[in-house]
């Protein structure tokens, strides 16, 4: 049984112009210790399918309209809010994309560490700056002692998201989301922030989801990949696989827009042609339809059923064979 | 954090000074000087309704004497060059001689001095009533956004804030003081007042108070109501509060605990104008309900070309607006560690 299983979850969004279908259908799982990559183009539903296992859609407008988010055996959709309340942050920790507001800018670092380690284990005061400490240092942040009295707005970006992961490793939790960790961040610190993500996963053994729209990261980071397209799964495979052999024509399309060393200097960046369907007029059938160089009348009448290649690769396309000759 | 709110007082001393300057300026500027200007007026007052009471008891804009004449004169340095009255003049401010009142014929500050305890006490009970209400109850609509509760008190409050305050006090004392009489007419202690023990004492100035405080909170209550509603409700959907839940708190733990005190900042941002205004009161409440305090002094002396108290009720209110924008600042600092006043400290 795997540690974590998105079953089937479909999300809608109550706005101006009625309820739209923001996930429809998402599955997934994530076995004990792996890293799971999710990955796809912004506003796909990365962050939505997070927060929808954390039980953190934005209240009201955001709902779970079906299927089910299994941790551990037990259904987090319909759990009672203080059985959620303690899965959250001790068994399952998220860092967000935005380290500059992700903390509160009012409280030293120090406080907010503390809350995370008290939320579920409550403790002397000396023992939860022990603790404290000693999360600083595993997350790299030089000075501890001194960064624990220090606010937020003190602290560069890099250091804001080693706070936030080293509170989210309070607990020590199971699974780990990061929802793109490290895009607001430079590059060098990207870096940074990465290799304390794979340490800390390689010496905890934590499960970790992480979801990004850098392919350049998944195949440094991850196991298994889910790539996802307008809000369903498009595809999902190991890492090594999904690279030497895509097999959805969006993942294609995908993997040859990676600029490459190799390149002829100086030429044009391949891209997918069109753009992705706005989310209120989502087209039937394949959403991916209107871009994808294959697509047959068959397409944009059916929608694509998830098919199962072979133990552990899937992939939601009419035409994958086709797209596997060519 | 001290040595930025010793800065911020000693800011106190130039902006005054600069108060000072334009206020100086203004008594020189008033076409005709304020001498010329008072003896016109006192002139036309005497030729127009002779005989005929102003509305305002006392006694007019009566004829000055030479005396007086010479005295505002002296006081406002009209007999030497600019720079050196100007010095003389803020002399005798520092020194809280703010002239004296034609129509009290007394000190300005003995005039004042009289309102100021009345005025404050008024101000200082309408800041902790409006904080104390404002504050819980912007907090309950934010938390309950949407619901009947909310839609209701919204209501309540926007009635409120419609019609005007006179309105609110004319109503609140034909109601509740001149029917029911549950209320005194007015006034801001009774009659017998000295003979009453402590304990009646307080009873008396509260029943005397609640009338008028009504009055002037019904005006004050949307605005920081629903400013504190918005802010608490922005600082809802702030992703700290995302973090926080995602950390594992419950959510009334994460309001109370995280988006509260980022909510009050621009609270705390308009306190100090809030004491400055209420301080000065309204003159219109304070005629209503018969209160002796600074509005309607300050409207009496204007009507009644009491030009020394004017000035002085200009100087004082700048000095009280100063003092309000600096509390502001010290609230904001204490609720925002991010604010650090031109320091070399990281941040900002
Ligand atoms: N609060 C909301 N109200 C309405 N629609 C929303 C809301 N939040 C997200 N959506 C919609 O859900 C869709 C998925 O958004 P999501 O944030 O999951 O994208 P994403 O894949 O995380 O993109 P990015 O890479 O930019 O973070 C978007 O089309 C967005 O418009
Ligand atoms: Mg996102």
């Amino acid at each position: 049984m795997p540690l974590l299983a998105v079953e089937e979850l479909s999300v809608a969004f109550d706005t101006e112009d009625g309820a739209v279908t923001v996930l429809d259908r998402v599955g997934f799982h994530l076995e004990a210790g792996e890293t799971l990559g999710l990955v796809g183009e912004s506003g796909c539903g990365k962050s939505v399918t997070a927060l929808a296992v954390m039980g953190l859609l934005p209240k009201p407008a955001g709902r779970v309209i079906g299927g089910r988010v299994v941790f551990a055996g037990q259904d987090l959709i319909d759990a009672p809010a203080e059985q959620l309340r303690r899965i959250r942050g001790n068994r399952i920790s998220m860092i967000f994309q935005e380290p500059m507001t992700a903390l509160n800018p009012v409280q030293r670092i120090g406080r907010q560490l503390a809350e995370s380690i008290t939320l579920h284990e409550p403790a002397a005061t000396a023992a939860v700056t022990r603790r404290s400490l000693a999360l600083l240092e595993q997350v790299g942040i030089p000075a501890a002692e001194q960064r624990l009295s220090e606010y937020p707005h003190q602290l560069s970006g890099g250091m804001r998201q080693r706070v936030m992961i080293a509170m989210a490793l309070a607990s020590s939790p199971d699974v780990l989301i990061a929802d793109e960790p490290t895009t607001a961040l430079d590059v060098t610190i990207q870096a940074q922030i990465l290799e304390v993500l794979r340490t800390l996963q390689r010496d905890t053994g934590m499960a970790v989801l992480f979801i990004t729209h850098d392919l350049g990261v998944i195949a440094e980071l991850c196991s298994r990949v889910v790539v996802m397209y307008a809000g369903r799964v498009a595809e999902q495979a190991p890492v090594e696989p999904l690279f030497r052999a895509p097999r959805h024509p969006y993942t294609r399309g995908l993997l040859a827009s990676i600029p490459r060393l190799q390149d002829e200097p100086k030429t044009h960046l391949t891209t997918i042609p069109g753009t992705v369907p706005a989310i209120g007029e989502l087209p039937p059938g394949c959403r991916f339809a209107n871009r994808c160089p294959l697509a047959q009348a068959l397409c944009s009448e059916r929608t694509p059923m998830l098919e199962t290649l072979d133990a552990n690769r899937t992939v939601a396309c009419h035409r994958w064979r086709e797209a596997v000759a060519s | 954090m001290t040595s930025y709110f010793v800065r911020r007082f000693l800011l106190i001393l130039p902006t005054f000074l600069g108060v000072t300057v334009l206020v100086f300026t203004l008594t020189r500027l008033v076409p005709g000087g304020p001498i010329e200007r008072m003896l016109n007026e006192a002139a036309m007052a005497g030729a127009d309704n002779a005989g005929a009471t102003s509305g305002y008891d006392g006694h007019g804009a009566g004829a000055l004497s030479d005396q007086q004449i010479e005295e505002l004169k002296a006081y406002y340095g009209f007999d030497k060059p600019v720079l050196v009255a100007y010095a003389d003049w803020l002399g005798k401010v520092l020194t809280l001689d703010l002239g004296t009142s034609t129509r009290y014929s007394e000190p300005v500050w003995e005039t004042v001095k009289g309102r100021l305890p009345i005025s404050i006490f008024y101000g200082v009970a309408t800041l902790i009533l409006t904080y104390g209400v404002c504050v819980p109850l912007g907090i309950v609509k934010a938390i309950r956004h949407k619901t009947a509760f909310d839609n209701l008190s919204s209501a309540v409050v926007f009635f409120g804030y419609a019609i005007p305050s006179y309105v609110v006090a004319i109503a609140l004392l034909t109601g509740f003081a001149a029917n029911l009489e549950w209320f005194p007419l007015g006034g801001f202690v009774s009659d017998d007042f000295d003979d009453l023990s402590g304990l009646e004492k307080a009873g008396d100035v509260a029943s005397h108070a609640v009338l008028p405080l009504l009055s002037y909170m019904a005006g004050s209550f949307a605005v920081t109501t629903l400013l504190m509603k918005n802010s608490l409700m922005d600082n809802l959907a702030a992703e700290y509060v995302r973090t926080a839940i995602a950390k594992g708190m419950n959510f009334r733990a994460a309001v109370f605990g995280h988006a509260l005190r980022n909510s009050l900042i621009p609270i705390a941002t308009s306190f100090g104008n809030n004491i400055t205004l209420i301080v000065t009161g309204s003159f219109l409440i304070e005629k209503i309900f018969n209160i002796d305090g600074f509005g309607l002094l300050g409207f009496e002396s204007l009507v009644e070309r009491d030009y020394p108290v004017v000035m002085g009720i200009l100087v004082i209110s700048s000095l009280l607006f100063l003092i309000g924008n600096i509390l502001s600042d010290v609230c904001v600092a204490l609720t925002d560690p991010r604010v650090k006043f031109g320091s070399g400290e990281s941040g900002q």
